[in-house]
């Protein structure tokens, strides 16, 4: 398997940073949730050519009503939604580890999953096409269904009230490569 | 095992990668895929010029793409290669677009990766040496074999020299088998990995005159309605579900248990029939009565197309001794015609409405709605299909088959587009039998001296066997009452005091004959991975083979489509293909006719023992030579679309058959070397009539009521089966690490008001356990009594242990007083739990029918951790 830690190509230039969010920071360090689990480091490498993008407010945010943003591109793949679960989850943020998000084409075949929360179990699904689920307390696990990874989680840090994007852990449905410019 | 990191990018393959068309090593179905491979330091863009699949990254939605877990890293002439493997998204048939499931999404992880968590594939044959795998060359290995292998046939018979083999992979090694088994060694002593006998799968069925494999994929689409038996084609034939039935016809399913294609049924229409364990019998002959009790069957079909009183005695209903409808109907006991079948069930207090509600469990009003929906109950009848599988005919095999297809007869389905009656199939159609089963020589007879395919599990179990060359099946596990099974292996071969203890070929062969003089077993596993307890434990000798994509094969899939698995990387250090190592061991044993040099020779020789059958290919191969070329090569030019058998020659081109029994199918006279089976057209019986036949329930009550759980002593039904997300047992999903985060361990499903009961919580750890799973013993030759009652009386009968542990999830989805578990999880085998007493018509296992008491022995790490395995409900529904 390949790790792009060393890739050039994974880090955006400043031209696109600017374009994308006007962010420029890029953390290297682990996020907490991360720490102590194995495989964290090559993530948190992994993660290291993502832009940081603020998209959400933790106050705003109210169970049951995902929050829309784009990232790390402005590209229809890359629609995600942030969601208050009012349960902790893998990779939670907010005093109650229950705010995550997540890319929202299904990463069988691109189905929508956009609108489909399912809030009494946590859960993304069925996907209009053919029906997968997806645990949104468990890094976005498949339930029941055929997508050959998970949802792609996207990394989220908490600076105030402020929610900052800074990584996707999965590669986003459709693209080859998370960081490669869509139209570039 | 490797943890899983999800990654974040993938290399494409390059516009000059190689490409390879291949179909999906697992489920029935077969789905199209493509195989991308390309030398290391090179990567193809994301422009559609720039990359070997034509693809503009980023795709859209249905429009073709890469996942991270569809690449790796293989060798190609000894040289690393990245091979990218993908459904074909261009294919228009089966998984039409590149539709796909988890597991053959994830092929490509499959694939033999030195640095990767398949590196510890077999790659070098082993003999046990002083209880350990000592790695020798291919020649010491078979003639070890050879030498004990002439000393047991020499001295024991034929019947003492036994094989147990996969019969799904790829036609090219189970010719090679069946050649050596019934051809050169002919011995009775001999099963598949599923069944302990070669006796019939669906033996009801079959005596209907309906060929099991019958349907395509269209009718399933074309139907109006769908009865689907024992099986959830979402979990375990995935495709044939979300490309072919979904958006179709409206579904009625009669599971134990509620899964994702039963929510979406019910959210789209359809009914759910939970019925009680090995009950199914019951519930079909209660919607046949209310079928008849109306008039609602198809009276012109009825007419035309169910066998007359005279039709039913016609021909081998009484003709030669020992063929298997002789011995079945010899008691008048399921032979009918129409009236009398209708007077029978009219009569037949069993099968009326309340007492079918009460032992069914499922409610009067769903089964009359069942009856309305497959009929139009008098008004315009809808197209009915009927599917069925492993939950109908592993119970109550014989009855549950018959009275399964007398209620697709009598709604008038069997013949024609989208109204069939058919199996939808687990693993692929792999088996392509050369010479046919030694009947004659088999030592077990059933009362009125017929003989019937030995049961290989009771002959090896009592002793009999003193060679067995086991391949690509873990056998103990796979079987009923597996742990009392695996303790008589062990007594046979570890606990011998006769073992290898030097390296010396001569020693070696003198320990394994005194094994065998002393009343022990030698066992030869051929295998793909180290597997417990059959090779790691066992086995004297383990040879490695060849898998997927390491050799070019080929077999067909549940609507009998044949196509070329390509060879694409290089099998791991010395595996070979099985049929390579069953050759040369022939040859050891001075058997002639064993020069085959590759696996087209193989495939070319087999083909005239599939002439006339179902999975007729003998045309491709004729036209093949014919024409200079070679039958692999002309199957590689048909790439994922393959072609359908039988293969017919018709002006001038090979021609596939979508369907069999098919009354709307015009036929010319055969052409070339085409033969035309009357089956093409009508139905599989003498006179080309399907027959109705009677299903009574007192042929299975004593044995049902001795093995049905009492819930006071704290006894649960327990079934096992698939799960979407895991192929068989797991052998390449252990090392897949994206599959194994969402399933690291074994499970069992649980109702929460029995959970309660017993304080289990999902995420617990519980014990599975009986002292009395039943097994059959000894009784070869039966004077009398095919029942279970019998067998008792006969001293038959034993009742031995059986124990399992899983990871719980209290779920609404199973009955209460029910349990539901991985069929075959490694670590975990729950058919210890299943009892071995066969069908005794087919001589095939009651795999869903287990009990076991419950306890709570700890807690698993997924309990609480957020990282592995999920708990959530499987059967979620959008209704928004
Ligand atoms: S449905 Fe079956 S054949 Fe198709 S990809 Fe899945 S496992 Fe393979
Ligand atoms: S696209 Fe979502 S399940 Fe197929």
């Amino acid at each position: 398997m390949t790790t792009n830690a060393c890739d050039p190509k994974a880090t955006l230039t400043r031209r696109q940073f600017l374009f994308l969010s006007g962010a420029a920071l890029v953390t290297l360090a682990t996020p907490k949730f991360l720490q102590g689990v194995p495989g964290a480091e090559a993530l948190s490498l992994q993660q290291a050519g993502y832009p940081r993008t603020k998209v959400g407010q933790l106050s705003a945010l109210k169970a049951g009503q995902p929050v829309a943003f784009q990232y790390p591109f402005d590209h229809p793949n890359c629609a995600n939604f942030i969601y208050k679960l009012g349960v902790p989850a893998a990779g939670g943020i907010g005093p109650a580890q229950d705010v995550v998000a997540f890319n929202s084409l299904c990463p069988h075949q691109g189905g929508p999953l956009s609108g489909r929360l399912n809030t009494e179990h946590q859960v993304l699904g069925p996907c209009p096409l053919h029906l997968s689920t997806f645990d949104l307390t468990r890094h976005g696990m498949v339930i029941s269904g055929h997508a050959t990874e998970g949802l792609p989680q996207i990394v989220l840090e908490l600076s105030g009230d402020d929610i900052y994007a800074t990584g996707v852990m999965g590669l986003v449905y459709g693209f080859h490569n998370n960081l490669a410019e869509p139209n570039g | 095992m490797t943890q899983y990191t999800p990654q974040d990018k993938v290399p494409l393959p390059p516009a000059d990668a190689k490409v390879f068309t291949t179909a999906c090593d697992y489920c029935i179905v077969a789905c199209g895929y493509k195989a991308y491979v390309w030398p290391e330091g090179t990567e193809g863009g994301p422009k559609a010029n720039e990359n070997a699949l034509g693809l503009n990254f980023p795709t859209g939605v249905l429009g073709g793409w890469v996942s991270p877990n569809q690449h790796n890293i293989v060798s190609v002439d000894g040289r690393p290669h990245h091979a990218v493997v993908v459904p074909d998204f261009q294919s228009t048939v089966v998984n039409k677009g590149g539709n796909h499931s988890i597991r053959g999404g994830t092929l490509a992880l499959k694939c033999y990766n030195a640095n990767g968590p398949t590196k510890d594939r077999l790659q070098y044959p082993q003999i046990r040496v002083n209880g350990k795998l000592t790695p020798v060359d291919w020649d010491t290995a078979l003639e070890v074999m050879a030498a004990v292998s002439k000393h047991v046939l020499e001295k024991y018979g034929e019947s003492a020299w036994a094989m147990k083999t996969y019969s799904y992979e790829f036609w090219e090694n189970t010719y090679a088998i069946t050649k050596l088994a019934f051809g050169a060694i002919g011995t009775p002593a001999f099963s598949v990995h599923d069944k302990p006998s070669m006796g019939s799968d669906t033996g009801g069925v079959d005596d209907a005159g309906i060929i099991t494999f019958s349907a395509s994929y269209q009718d399933w689409a074309e139907a109006d309605v769908l009865f689907i038996s024992g099986t959830d084609p979402f979990e375990t034939k995935t495709i044939v579900f979300t490309s072919w039935i979904m958006g179709g016809p409206k579904l009625i399913y009669a599971l134990p248990r509620r899964t994702a294609g039963v929510a979406y049924a019910e959210a789209n229409g359809g009914l759910f029939l939970q019925v009680t364990p090995g009950t199914d019998t019951l519930l079909h002959l209660a919607i046949n009565r209310i079928i008849l009790e109306n008039g609602w069957e198809d009276k012109e079909f009825v007419e035309k197309w169910i066998a007359s009183s005279w039709d039913v005695d016609a021909g081998m209903g009484r003709g030669p001794r020992n063929t298997p409808w002789q011995w079945r109907t010899t008691w008048g006991q399921f032979s009918a015609d129409y009236e009398s079948y209708k007077k029978w069930l009219l009569e037949y207090e069993p099968a009326q409405l309340e007492n079918a509600a009460k032992v069914t469990g499922v409610p009067t009003e769903k089964i009359r709605q069942a009856a309305e929906m497959l009929t139009g109950a008098g008004s315009s009848r809808p197209k009915a299909s009927f599917a069925f599988e492993k939950g109908n005919y592993w119970s109550n095999n014989y009855l549950n088959t018959a009275s399964f297809a007398a209620m697709g007869l009598l709604c008038g389905a069997g013949n024609r587009p989208g109204q069939v009656i058919s199996r939808m199939g687990g693993h692929q159609r792999g088996w392509m039998g050369g010479p046919g089963y030694p009947m004659d020589k088999s030592p077990e007879k059933l009362p009125g001296r017929r003989k019937i395919q030995l049961d290989l599990d009771r002959w090896t179990a009592a002793g009999n066997v003193r060679f067995v060359w086991v391949v690509g099946t873990t056998w103990t596990a796979a079987m009923a009452a597996s742990q009392e099974l695996a303790n008589s292996f062990r007594k046979l071969t570890v606990e011998n005091p006769n073992q290898i203890k030097s390296t010396n070929k001569q020693d070696i062969i003198n320990a394994l004959i005194a094994r065998v003089d002393s009343g022990g077993m030698v066992v030869v596993d051929s295998d793909i991975y180290p597997v417990e307890p059959i090779n790691t434990e066992f086995a004297d000798i383990v040879l490695p083979a060849a898998a997927w994509g390491e050799h070019d094969a080929t077999r067909a899939n549940g609507e009998r489509r044949l196509r070329l698995y390509s060879k694409f990387y290089d099998p791991p250090g010395e595996a070979k293909p099985d049929w390579w190592a069953i050759a040369k061991f022939a040859k050891k044993m001075g058997f002639s006719g064993w020069d085959w040099e590759n696996d087209n020779d193989v495939f070319e020789e087999a083909a005239r023992f599939s002439r006339g059958g179902v999975l007729d290919y003998y045309a491709l191969v004729w036209y093949a030579r014919n024409n200079g070329l070679r039958g692999h090569e002309v199957l590689r030019e048909l790439g994922t679309q393959g072609i359908q058998t039988p293969i017919r020659w018709v002006n001038g081109k090979m021609e596939g058959t979508a369907r069999l029994h098919d009354s709307t199918l015009q036929l010319d006279s055969p052409q070339g070397p085409t033969v035309h089976a009357k089956w093409l057209t009508h139905f599989d019986s003498h006179s080309g009539k399907a027959l109705l036949l009677k299903s009574p329930w007192e042929l299975w009550s004593d044995f049902y009521e001795r093995v049905t759980p009492d819930p006071a002593k704290g006894e649960f039904w327990l079934s096992t089966g698939r799960i979407n997300e895991i192929w068989q047992s797991a052998f390449d999903d252990v090392r897949k690490p994206y599959i194994k985060q969402r399933w690291p361990d074994t499970w069992v499903e649980i109702h929460p008001d029995d959970a309660a009961q017993y304080g289990i919580e999902s995420g617990d750890v519980v014990r599975m356990f009986s002292d009395d799973i039943q097994v059959q013993t000894g009784g070869w030759v039966r004077v009398k009594g095919y029942k279970f009652t019998d067998l008792v009386k006969a001293g038959h009968i034993q009742s031995g242990k059986g124990e399992a542990i899983a990871v719980a999830i209290v779920s609404e989805d199973v009955r209460p007083g029910a349990l539901f578990t991985n069929f075959l999880h490694p670590a975990s085998p729950a058919n210890s739990l299943v009892h071995r007493v066969p069908d005794p018509f087919a001589n095939v296992h009651r795999f869903k029918l287990g009990k076991a008491q419950i306890e709570k022995i700890g807690e698993s790490p997924y309990k609480k951790s957020l990282d592995e395995m999920t708990f959530k409900p499987r059967t979620v529904t959008f209704t928004g």
